[in-house]
């Protein structure tokens, strides 16, 4: 079984890993003519226009556009989130409504199989397409980043780790979802929905100290990336959270599904 | 001898909506069980229940002498079932679905396999995506049978067949029968229940009205007969039955004469016209239970 779906899922994994690591290229062909020209000068002046409280939501407070790191550590990441996030969240929300959306549930249910298994064998295809993309991505990065010119590898590394816990969080959440409806268009919307909400969330919790608590909502709080690169390290607080949030919609998602009518 | 399927007190709801009420029956080692009623009359929701893709509302299903749940492997092993409207992987090949199915079970598969491919004249080679509804049904019916199933459980199967295959298909089962697989045959095709099955359990509106071996059905010889001729009153007068008139030399009734019988009177008198059917399930229905 886990062969099949891996195979039927690789290629939408080759599509958004082709998208990401595209845009990433692109930005790295540019990024040598911006940083030579006075244009970097523009950029850094225009910087100081922004309040405080916008630069510190894409971190542009502690990390300098004059590099490719420099813009990777700012902007470069909120692509990174997003892209990561939202194909963790469809991901989710597919991986096992799929079988129902298409009815092919009524021969999988035949098999001799037992419904935690179908819920294990897909979520263990997701998590390696997730891993996979943050791998690829981060591998695509580093040489980016090294023909650019110098970085911290270390923090690099650590940053480069990061959006896997949003996006596993996302993916076990939006997989929860799907077994509440028998329908992918259903499902869709709603996976992108929250992943775009809980990035806006986390944003304002940045800007506005009175909505700070909303960071709690939102699941790319997990990425903690300021921290990553102010002190060069992962919080492991972020760690165990991913991991205990993994785990109860990991445990929702079979309980559900093990009582849930397929057609 | 130990029953193989049996269903006690089967109900289900749908919400409020009612779609089996208390249904309960038992299959016999080696019996084909044919399993007929109109659309929506249940029969869908209690295969649906039997294979437990939707939770009973109330009642227990056992099979080979215990529990039928979702997750009783050793059981679900020993079940071939064909949906009334199959859906495969799209994007596999015919092989490779075969192969997929396979993979499930412990024993080896390929001999079966490969004589049920034959049979049905199967192209391994094409895309799921690429068969015709036809060849998705013989594909269907090759996954329910090649792991040599003791009960198998099969909605509406020669929808979708041509006339040749269908009787392929019969021949098939007749050979599973004889190596004593129980069958669960559901249809809305009368003719079907009285070629290849033993017993037949009627349901209607969600409730079994009656189990009843072929061979008692088959006594009841019930026809419709529509004759035409220039005697017409003397033959209704004769027949004694309950007779539509169509025009003035057409009758129709429902026959429940033996055919000898039918035909003795009928030889008496010029015939212009004499057609004898099948009766609809409804006028089974309306005949025996109303």
């Amino acid at each position: 079984m886990f062969k099949r779906e891996y195979k039927y899922n690789f290629k939408s994994f080759l599509i958004w890993t082709t998208i990401t690591l595209g845009i990433f290229l692109i930005v790295y062909l540019m990024y040598p003519s911006i940083v030579s020209s006075d244009n970097i000068k523009m950029i850094d002046e225009m910087m100081k226009v922004f309040p405080p409280e916008m630069l510190k939501a894409f971190n542009m407070d502690i990390a300098s556009m004059n590099s490719a790191y420099g813009w990777l550590k700012s902007e470069g990441f909120v692509f990174v989130l997003l892209i990561i996030g939202c194909y963790a969240g469809i991901l989710g929300a597919n991986i096992l409504l799929k079988e129902e959306n298409d009815k092919t549930v009524e021969y999988l249910n035949s098999l001799p199989i037992k419904r935690t298994s179908i819920v294990l064998n897909k979520v263990l295809v997701g998590l390696i397409n997730i891993t996979l993309l943050v791998l690829l991505l981060g591998i695509f990065n580093y040489i980016g980043l090294t023909l650019s010119g110098d970085f911290d590898i270390k923090q690099f590394i650590l940053l480069s780790i990061t959006p896997l816990f949003p996006a596993l969080v996302l993916f076990f959440t939006c997989l929860f979802i799907s077994t509440f409806t028998h329908k992918t268009k259903k499902t869709l919307g709603i996976s992108l929905g929250i992943v775009l909400i809980s990035y806006i969330l986390q944003t304002l919790s940045t800007i506005a100290e009175p909505v700070e608590f909303l960071k709690y909502f939102s699941a790319f709080t997990l990425a903690d990336i300021r921290n990553v690169i102010m002190n060069v390290s992962i919080n492991p607080f972020m760690i165990i959270i991913t991991i205990i949030l993994s785990l109860m919609f990991l445990s929702l998602t079979i309980i559900h599904y093990n009582k849930k009518e397929l057609v | 001898m130990k029953n193989i399927l049996e269903i006690k007190n089967l109900t289900k709801y749908y919400g409020k909506v009612l779609a089996v009420k208390d249904l309960s029956l038992e299959l016999k080692p080696g019996e084909i069980f044919g399993f007929i009623g109109p659309n929506g009359a249940g029969k869908s929701t209690t295969i649906r229940s039997i294979m437990n893709l939707i939770n009973k509302t109330k009642g227990e299903v056992y099979f080979l002498g215990e529990t039928l749940t979702k997750n009783n492997l050793k059981l679900k092993e020993q079940i071939g079932y064909l949906p009334s409207e199959i859906s495969l992987y799209e994007e596999l090949t015919v092989k490779e679905m075969l192969d997929y199915h396979e993979s499930f079970y412990k024993k080896d598969l390929s001999k079966r396999r490969k004589e049920l491919v034959k049979k049905l004249k199967l192209d391994e080679t094409k895309k799921i995506e690429d068969l015709s509804l036809g060849n998705q049904k013989k594909l269907g019916i090759v996954l329910a049978l090649m792991h040599e199933p003791k009960l198998l459980i099969l909605d509406e199967p020669t929808s979708g067949l041509d006339p040749i295959m269908q009787q392929v298909f019969y021949d098939l089962l007749k050979e599973e029968k004889e190596k004593g697989t129980t069958i669960f045959y559901s249809t809305h095709i009368l003719s079907e229940i009285s070629k290849i099955c033993d017993r037949v359990g009627i349901i209607k509106e969600g409730t079994l009205l009656k189990v009843e071996s072929i061979k008692e059905l088959q006594a009841k010889n019930l026809t419709n007969v529509t004759i035409t001729s220039k005697e017409i009153d003397k033959i209704g007068k004769e027949l004694n039955v309950k007779v539509e008139k169509i025009d003035s030399e057409t009758i129709k009734f429902k026959n429940t004469l033996a055919s000898n019988e039918l035909i003795k009177i009928l030889s008496k008198y010029e015939i212009k016209k004499l057609l004898i059917e099948e009766p609809s399930l409804e006028d089974v229905f309306l005949h025996y239970y109303k």
